[in-house]
């Protein structure tokens, strides 16, 4: 328990209550990378960033897009022969990421993730349109137009409302998320 | 007439009103009683996990909790995104006691307990087996006959698996639609993702993934493609101009969830279903014929 | 007889860095890097002393085992020290909010990072009034 930990140590010790078998077990036989529907997008393959992790190569995985670029459509799971739940891994390096700011610049998915979970938390509900405007930032303007296009001909189509909505007992449920995130006042 | 817990999720007040509509239409039809859950939240789609994976357990226990209350057995919901996480909350808090003890203690606040008893189900599921296809067939009205159906089940109904089912390729889909009259296309990218929520953080991918979808549908000379997710629906529906933009194609093809084709066959009215705003020209004639 | 702290803690730098401030000041000190190696460890009973971390593994999972330990017969007049980054990891949900162990009956908390004398003198504290609170031998 005392020799000093290596950046795969990290990330088993963080993948400790994964589903799955650990990542030791990966046979490097590139079923994942294979199946991938987002793997074209990718900095490296998911068989690639498992291979690196063993290899404490620590900058270059963080500093990849692979794991922001997970759908977590789980395919990569289902079929590895080895066992290991690759979507939770990813989740994994994106908590990782997240916790240690140490992502790629210019990612949408670390902003979506917090702007999302911040919604709920204030509001018990999630709704598209508002979390439009948290991530507008990042794009650029012909996207810009675009995406206002796209919203206002969902809303004109009626299909989406304009106001969100927000559950009835809010100060309950932050209540709760504050027994789990022991952050701001405690009531 | 059997009653469900049910639980819609945050898309069916929004950017799927119309599977909303659809999915209690037909479950009236069918004679299974939907009870929505009273004050239910998010659950939280796939942005908790990145943050806080011991949030995410919360806040979906809370709305089984909820259906808990209701001394009903079965938890439903439509969104395989929502069906996934509240299926695997309850089967990893049933299997962990000091998870369930900790998430128990955040609910204290909100005076809920969860003991993890509800059968959490998706809408489909409930409908192939509770109905079964025999009795659709007899409630069939209107069979959509020569409506050709890309069937796609697209990633969390389905993935990861929850015991020994058929993951790689399932036929439920198939075997529904062929019981509504329809003809179910053999459709090698059904189980492929749709991009999810990369229509937000990596555009560019999910519009590959969403062309990919597109393209195979209609170069085996689908009519539409049916969903069974509102995420599937929204990105294969609403972003296919911007794939025709990306990609210089002239992709047109009609996205409907399988409750409204069940609805129409089942001869509800399409206003009733969401049908109304979607251009399906093709559907609506089989219908009418 | 020296006291024996275990450190349950996921970083490894911090762990290092803390390892070294206390082994010189003569403490023996254990680490674990997840909760359920932490917790398995601290069923041997030898230790005197937990400095615990918040965010490990899938989230605020010291707040979940600092509960656990309150609730084991055992372990339960463990002194224990919360060192937590939870404000930097995850700043964005409570912006400028502090951190509440609240509904934790845990000893003190103190936030990363942690200036070594202020640390020695939580550590010794700590130990003191633990020894205190020992039923004395007849």
């Amino acid at each position: 328990m005392t020799a000093e930990l290596s950046f795969s140590n990290e990330i088993i010790n963080m993948m400790y209550a994964t589903h799955g078998n650990p990542i030791s077990l990966c046979l490097q036989c590139g079923t994942c990378s294979g199946t991938c529907p987002a793997v074209e997008f990718m900095d490296h393959t998911p068989r690639a960033i498992i291979g690196m992790i063993r290899e404490n190569l620590k900058e270059e995985v963080l500093a990849s897009n692979t794991y922001w670029t997970c759908a977590s459509c789980y395919h990569c799971t289902v079929r590895c022969p080895a066992g290991i739940d690759i979507a939770d891994m990813m989740y994994v390096l994106k908590r990782y990421s997240i916790w240690k700011r140490s992502y790629k610049e210019g990612l949408i998915g670390p902003d979506f993730a917090e702007a999302f979970v911040k919604m709920v938390v204030n509001s018990g509900k999630s709704y598209e349109p508002i979390l439009a405007t948290t991530y507008l930032p990042r794009f650029t303007a012909a996207q810009l137009v675009q995406e206002a296009l796209t919203a206002t001909g969902l809303v004109l189509k009626g299909k989406m409302p304009l106001l969100p909505k927000k559950i009835r007992r809010l100060k309950n449920f932050q209540r709760m998320v504050k027994r789990i995130i022991p952050l701001g006042e405690a009531s | 007439m059997k009653q469900y817990a049910y639980y819609p999720g945050c898309s069916l007040e929004s950017l799927a009103k119309d599977y909303q509509l659809s999915a209690l239409e037909v479950s009236r039809a069918l004679g299974l009683e939907m009870r929505e859950i009273e004050d239910w939240n998010c659950c939280g789609a796939t942005a908790y996990f990145p943050v806080d994976e011991l949030l995410a357990y919360t806040l979906v226990a809370r709305n089984l909790a909820i259906a808990e209350k209701t001394g009903l057995t079965d938890f439903v919901a439509p969104c395989s995104a929502c069906f996934k996480n509240a299926y695997y909350t309850n089967a990893y808090l049933k299997k962990d006691p000091d998870l369930a003890d900790h998430v128990n203690f955040a609910l204290e606040e909100d005076n809920l307990h969860i003991a993890g008893i509800m059968n959490v189900r998706h809408l489909i599921e409930v409908i192939l087996e509770d109905v079964g296809l025999e009795e659709i067939r007899k409630r069939i009205a209107h069979p959509l006959k020569g409506l050709r159906i890309a069937p796609y089940y697209g990633c969390q109904i389905l993935r990861p698996r929850k015991d020994h089912e058929e993951v790689e390729n399932p036929r439920y889909f198939e075997d529904l639609l062929s019981a509504i009259g329809a003809e179910p296309l053999e459709y090698a990218s059904k189980t492929r993702c749709c991009g999810a929520s990369l229509i937000i953080t990596n555009r560019k991918a999910a519009l590959e993934m969403v062309r990919i979808l597109l393209k195979e549908a209609i170069d085996r000379g689908a009519d539409v493609i049916a969903t069974t997710c509102p995420m599937c629906n929204v990105n294969l529906q609403v972003y296919q101009s911007q794939v025709n933009r990306e990609f210089g194609t002239e992709y047109s093809i009609p996205v409907m969830y399988f409750t409204q084709l069940m609805g129409m066959a089942l001869g509800i009215a399409s206003h009733r279903l969401g049908v109304a705003r979607e251009p399906v020209p093709k559907a609506r004639e089989a219908v009418t014929a | 007889m020296t006291a024996r702290i275990m450190m349950i803690d996921d970083d490894p730098d911090f762990v290092a860095g803390i390892r070294a401030i206390l082994e010189k000041a003569g403490y023996n000190v254990d680490a674990a890097y997840n909760p359920k190696e932490g917790f398995q460890a601290l069923q041997s009973g030898i230790y005197d002393l937990l400095l615990l971390d918040i965010m490990m593994g899938r989230g605020a999972e010291g707040i979940a085992l600092a509960r656990k330990i309150r609730k084991d017969p055992k372990l339960r007049a463990m002194p224990v020290l919360i060192i937590t980054g939870i404000r930097e990891q995850i700043a964005f949900l409570f912006p400028g909010q502090a951190v509440h162990p609240n509904f934790v009956d845990v000893d003190e908390l103190v936030e990363k990072p942690v200036e070594p004398n202020l640390l020695l003198e939580k550590v010794s504290a700590l130990l003191k009034a633990s020894e205190e609170k020992k039923p004395q031998p007849q």
